[in-house]
């Protein structure tokens, strides 16, 4: 079995991205690992460094890496922090993308379960930002 | 095997093979993502195309964007070195992705 790599979802929001974590994976075809990492520890909305890093040790499990997707604002900002600290380091490659939150995470989810390499995936998810709706 | 679907064709341009299927149900989210898996299997490039519209099949969102509905033809389109196996495989996603009750 190759190495996949693993999805984090970091939001606001607990239920955001959780139920982001679930479409994507779905999608996927239930054949990728994707962590939430949303809400503060003590269930506010907010952004927690130590869910983040949870969530990015529990998705490195596959050995292919991981792509975290941020929602918006201090998610951005705790995940830089993390990754400027060395705080993520030992999990193999962590890659930031800058994508639209659902569309970039159920395009890294499909491209994570079909083997993709970590660059595949994180290309997948900032090239959603050029996808439409319509 | 998929109803409404045809052997794999070699176009007249030398590489490009397709074939068409005719939806029995909707392109949503799911098949989607479960056609996108399959087209990311082969190295060829594999369009889909449905009433003058086209998307590479590899791209998830891009395949949702086509909203390719139940009763609608869709061609298979691939090119590259795997290109027959692609159109096989992949009208086959197809069919199975959008059988009704999925």
């Amino acid at each position: 079995m190759a190495a996949t790599v693993g999805i984090v979802l970091v939001s606001h929001s607990a239920a955001l991205a959780e139920g982001t974590a679930e479409l994507a994976g779905q999608v996927g075809g239930g054949a990728v690992l994707i962590a939430p990492a949303g809400g503060t520890s003590d269930g506010r909305l907010g952004t927690s460094a130590d869910k983040v890093a949870s969530a990015v040790r529990s998705a490195s499990s596959g050995g292919g890496g991981v792509v975290v997707l941020p929602d918006l604002g201090s998610s951005v900002l705790t995940v830089r922090a993390l990754l400027a600290e060395g705080d993520l380091s030992g999990f193999g490659p962590v890659e930031l993308a800058d994508a639209p939150f659902v569309e970039g995470a159920v395009a890294a989810a499909v491209v994570a379960a079909a083997g993709g390499s970590i660059k595949d995936v994180l290309d997948a998810a900032q090239e959603a930002r050029h996808a439409g709706k319509l | 095997m998929p109803e409404n679907s045809e052997a794999p064709e070699r176009a007249a341009e030398a590489g490009v093979y397709s074939a068409t299927v005719t939806l029995s149900g909707d392109l949503h989210a799911r098949p989607a993502g479960a056609l996108s898996m399959a087209a990311a299997r082969f190295s060829a490039a594999v369009l889909l195309l449905v009433e003058g519209r086209e998307a590479n099949a590899k791209s998830v969102l891009a395949v949702m964007q086509l909203g390719a509905a139940s009763g609608q033809t869709v061609t298979v389109r691939a090119t590259g070195p795997d290109a027959p196996e692609a159109v096989a495989a992949i009208t086959q996603a197809l069919a199975a992705a959008t059988k009704v009750g999925d």
